[in-house]
């Protein structure tokens, strides 16, 4: 079924996934938040780069991880 | 990267540092004795960062009021058996709203929904440094 908005029941599903999975991300342990943290500057890195800006992802080793 | 302490984490290439630091007799603050310290230790200075172990890092002297504040209420906490400083969620959303760029408003819609606020704490600091009207402008 259909709302009016176009959010079927399988989207509003995934919808609420991802805002579960964001509150477990929060209550993470702080040593993982900067191991995620270093993932995703290591995923961006690549598009920045292939934009002209110079980014450096931290190493794990430098932040004692 | 204090708001990922307490929201999910996001992406950020620098790490700010608030320092509190003596005015010389001129009454000018200088930041040159900590990169002088931080010099002789081999880390080298890149704009208007410090690159420690190869992370950016900014130090700011406390600005304001609300600053010493956020720094004198500072939570301590530990990482990986290190003792580190922590500035409490409600003072990173009073930071963000008197700094008033997109960015921090996004940090304050994450802290609000994620950050296990106080809300009597937050509406004193609020109140005291006269932010409620940007907060009800963010928030509303």
């Amino acid at each position: 079924m259909e709302s009016l908005d176009g959010m079927t029941d399988e989207l509003a599903r995934v919808f609420a996934a991802k805002e579960q999975r964001r509150k477990a991300l929060a209550r993470l342990p702080f040593p993982e938040k900067v191991r995620a943290v270093i993932k995703l500057q290591e995923m961006a890195a690549t598009i920045l780069r292939a934009r002209g800006k110079s980014v450096k992802p931290w190493s794990a080793s430098g932040t004692g991880l | 990267m204090a708001a990922t302490f307490y929201a999910e984490p996001f992406l950020t290439f620098d790490l700010d540092v608030f320092v509190l630091l003596q005015a010389r007799t001129t009454g000018l603050i200088s930041l040159t004795p900590i990169y002088e310290a931080l010099r002789t230790r081999g880390y080298r200075e890149e704009q208007e960062c410090v690159v420690i172990e190869d992370v950016p890092v900014q130090f700011l002297p406390a600005y304001n009021s609300l600053v010493e504040e956020a720094l004198a209420e500072a939570r301590e906490v530990d990482y990986e058996g290190v003792p580190m400083r922590v500035l409490r969620a409600e003072h990173l959303i009073a930071i963000c709203l008197q700094s008033g760029r997109g960015k921090d408003r996004e940090r304050v819609r994450l802290l609000r929904e994620q950050g296990q606020l106080d809300p009597e704490y937050l509406a004193d600091l609020l109140r005291r440094h006269k932010l409620e009207e940007k907060w009800k402008a963010w928030t509303e």
